[in-house]
């Protein structure tokens, strides 16, 4: 070939290698900036007087005076909000109003007897009071305004009546003036909508401040407590402000998409400050704050991951990574030692090292199942998904990669060191421990490395072994307890665990929880690669140490 | 190692009967003196089918140091590694007649090996100190032996370093790694690392030709020093070398002993034709 030739194929396999390393690290910028940027969300993040609220109710974190002062600035600039939105649903919500007609009459049935009224007087009262009942329910009851009006007047009218002046019934005109007020101002032909236009804007408020006062406390603390985050409060004002709606332009036309703002869905109606007020007066209302949640990586979740932290994630990664290497890593490197040392190169040292190799590549959910079918079901000792048949089905999956890692480094290691050891006097084990496996060190480290990353990320081994979405976390005892029964240190053995990647799994699958906490979901991806990132770096770090001191610098 | 052009033997019993007379007659010309500490009697050696050593009868004297010289794949090597059996690490061989050193045979299933090589010492062709510390490097071979006392182990230190001539500078490096010396210090520490282990016998394949002409003064000036205390038997390329150093020279060709005799008698007279062409040069 012409030198010409050769150098310009050669510029170009240049350029070619360098543009696929390029590719390479911009996908993975790609893949990992976003999710970074989302998942850092869960530690910095803007978060309201709820969420400070939140941590002083649970963890007692902050300055309660300050908080105390805070609490009372936001009811006050909520107040107003809350007695808009009550007077309006007061007047359009039927049902409690037609209870509380009822409840009135009912009530001035038991005023009479209590006065031991004359029976014909009684009947007479009760008479009277069920008509204004009646005329009132009508009122209630009609959707044209001018039924109501006429009927609430007829029921007003009695209003002077001395009969029953200072009983339950002046109840009823309470009820009436206050109806009357709201039927001059509402469409009553719209109400249906109104009323559901009204459940949604509670909801949103629910959403942005808390339960409404005076409302039972909710069983639920992701009810309990207003929007914490400001991402969050923002979501929840758009559906304040803002009604999507599929509406069809005309009669056999596709449905549209249409987002209505709100306030003209409420046009002229009691409600309608409403949305400007809440909209301008958006910080005080919340009092939001910059926030580094550190304590997102100890703290444990409130409400399946709606609040809270990911601490018992972290710990049950990390446990059974540890333990996975702590079974894996003796086997693997005395396997390889013996196949690379003691094995004579037969057929069957052939066929084993093949199965190695094969099982390397079995995908692993495959080894879930194992892991079900031997450590959970078949022995009978563990019984259960626990720790420690997790971990175990994670080191059987990283033994092949350890294995064949350690043969190649124990391979590496120059024959002129077994010569050595061996012309002084040393037996093969003698030769093994003491001169080749420590040269064979980094290689076998590069060979932990790559299984660390592989164990601490892996779902499928552990998703029927031993991890829980949701649980208690493992108990390993307390100090005087060891004292007591040393035993009882691996009793949190026999118990499951949550991790990472389970915990973003299961997030991801539960389509409603990971709609409204996505900066969970990711903030767990980021530590689970943050962790990795750790783990490896710390191997690495010994790695270099290591080969240096064997070089000898 | 394989000679590339060994004599395949007929088996067993016709491989003994085809005794060289050379052998037998060189062999006579050193039997005088101090009493022998490694003797070969009919030693051959075998890789699978190929034979390495053939028919190799020679005694080694105490105290003395020998060299054996002769082309590549002359068997040279394999015969240096027969003595303490590093041969062992390659698959697939066999000996015939016997090798003994202070009496016992080597090859005898009852030889305690490790005994044997604390006995017989061996530096290799490429320096190859372990990736320790040069204490650790030396150490080694005691502690095997069992001594523990860590000032025990400090006096050996010094004395083999002494002994091999480089306490003065690696004094103040003892707990340097033993990969930053220089190639002629790393072959001299294997050296005393060898030496610690209190062998009478001291195996030295091609111990000079990875190093320079420097590196190689030193350690001949080694085996000057140490001979006397040790018997040395030292396998080499370089033949002013061999004539430098040694006492005796034993010529091997094509896996057979040619010519065995007081090297200034071997260099100087050969009673081979062969042994004279290849030190003349005319071949090899």
């Amino acid at each position: 070939m012409r030198t010409q030739i050769r150098q310009s194929l050669d510029k170009m396999f240049t350029a070619f290698a360098g543009s696929v390393v390029l590719l390479i690290a911009g996908v993975l910028l790609v893949v990992l900036v976003p999710m970074f940027r989302k998942g850092l969300s869960a530690v910095f993040f803007t978060e309201t007087v709820e969420f400070r609220k939140l941590q002083m109710d649970l963890h007692d974190r902050g300055d309660e005076r300050t908080l105390k002062q805070e609490l009372e600035r936001v009811a006050a600039a909520r107040k107003p909000i809350y007695d808009i939105l009550l007077a309006f649903s007061r007047g359009l919500d039927m049902e409690p109003r037609v209870k509380e007609v009822k409840n009135i009459y009912q009530q001035y049935g038991e005023y009479l007897n209590y006065r031991n009224t004359p029976k014909e007087q009684y009947t007479e009262c009760r008479k009277q009071a069920k008509e204004i009942r009646d005329t009132i329910l009508d009122a209630l009851e009609s959707m044209d305004k001018q039924v109501v009006l006429a009927n609430l007047d007829k029921a007003l009218a009695q209003k002077g009546n001395p009969t029953f002046k200072d009983t339950p019934v002046q109840h009823f005109f309470t009820v009436a003036e206050q109806y009357r007020k709201t039927a001059q101002t509402v469409d009553l032909t719209k109400r249906s909508e109104y009323l559901a236009g009204l459940r949604d804007v509670t909801a949103a408020i629910r959403q942005l401040f808390g339960p409404l006062p005076g409302e039972d406390e909710p069983p639920l603390p992701m009810d309990q407590y207003g929007a914490t985050r400001m991402d969050m409060a923002r979501k929840a004002l758009h559906t304040l402000l803002w009604d999507e709606q599929w509406i069809a332009d005309g009669p056999g036309k596709p449905l549209v998409k249409k987002i209505i703002a709100r306030k003209t869905q409420f046009t002229g109606t009691e409600l309608e400050p409403l949305f400007d007020r809440v909209e301008k007066n958006f910080n005080a209302l919340l009092l939001p704050r910059h926030r580094f949640y550190w304590q997102y990586f100890i703290d444990d979740w409130v409400n399946s991951h709606y609040f809270g932290g990911i601490g018992p994630e972290i710990l049950g990664t990390l446990l059974l990574t540890v333990l996975s290497m702590l079974f894996a890593v003796p086997f693997g490197v005395v396997s390889a030692a013996y196949l690379v040392e003691y094995a004579s190169d037969n057929i069957w040292i052939k066929i084993i090292r093949i199965c190695i190799n094969t099982l390397a590549g079995v995908p692993s959910i495959v080894y879930g199942l194992f892991g079900l079918a031997f450590f959970v079901i078949t022995i009978s000792a563990i019984g259960k998904p626990c720790i420690l048949a997790a971990s175990l089905t994670l080191s059987i999956l990283v033994l092949p990669v350890i294995i064949r890692a350690s043969e190649e480094a124990i391979r590496a290691v120059p024959q002129t060191y077994r010569e050595a050891s061996l012309a002084l006097g040393a037996g093969k084990f003698r030769t093994l421990v003491k001169v080749i496996l420590p040269a064979a060190g980094p290689g076998i480290l590069t060979g932990i490395i790559l299984s660390l990353s592989r164990a601490a990320g892996e779902t499928a081994p552990i998703l029927f072994t031993g991890v829980v979405a949701m649980g208690p976390i493992p108990n390993f005892g307390t100090p005087a307890e060891w004292v007591r029964n040393p035993a009882s240190i691996f009793g949190g053995l026999f118990q499951p665990t949550r991790a990472l990647s389970y915990g973003s799994y299961d997030i991801a699958v539960g389509d409603r929880i990971s709609m409204l906490v996505p900066h969970q979901q990711f903030g767990m991806v980021m530590t689970l690669i943050l962790l990795i990132l750790v783990l490896n770096v710390t191997a690495i770090v010994i790695r270099s140490r290591l080969s240096k001191k064997l070089r000898g610098h | 190692m394989e000679p590339k052009s060994a004599v395949p033997l007929k088996k067993t019993g016709a491989g003994n009967a085809v005794r060289p007379q050379v052998a037998a007659d060189s062999a006579a010309y050193v039997d005088s003196g101090k009493p022998a500490v490694i003797s070969a009697e009919r030693f051959s050696f075998f890789y699978g089918s190929k034979c390495g050593v053939n028919n190799v009868s020679m005694d080694i004297r105490t105290g003395s140091v020998t060299a054996i010289i002769g082309p590549s794949g002359c068997g040279k090597s394999t015969f240096l590694r027969s003595i303490n059996r590093m041969n062992d690490l390659i698959p697939n061989t066999r000996t015939e007649g016997t090798l003994a050193v202070n009496g016992c045979d080597v090859y005898d299933k009852r030889t305690n090996l490790i005994n044997l090589r604390q006995q017989v010492g061996m530096v290799f062709q490429k320096p190859n100190p372990f990736a320790k510390t040069i204490f650790e490097n030396i150490v080694y071979g005691p502690r095997l032996q069992g001594v523990r006392s860590k000032r025990r182990l400090s006096e050996m230190v010094e004395k083999c370093l002494r002994d091999s001539a480089m306490w003065d500078e690696v004094k103040d490096d003892l707990h340097k790694s033993a990969l930053a010396l220089s190639g002629g210090q790393q072959q001299r520490l294997c050296i005393a690392r060898t030496l610690a282990t209190k062998p009478n016998v001291l195996l030295m394949d091609e111990p000079c030709s990875a190093l320079d002409p420097i590196a190689t003064a030193r350690i001949e000036d080694l085996i000057a020093q140490l001979k006397g205390t040790y018997t040395i038997v030292i396998v080499t390329h370089n033949m002013q070398q061999a004539a430098r150093v040694s006492d005796y020279t034993a010529f091997f060709c094509l896996g057979e002993l040619i010519e065995y005799d007081r090297t200034d008698k071997l260099f100087t007279n050969p009673a081979k034709k062969a042994t004279e062409d290849y030190i003349t040069g005319r071949f090899g």
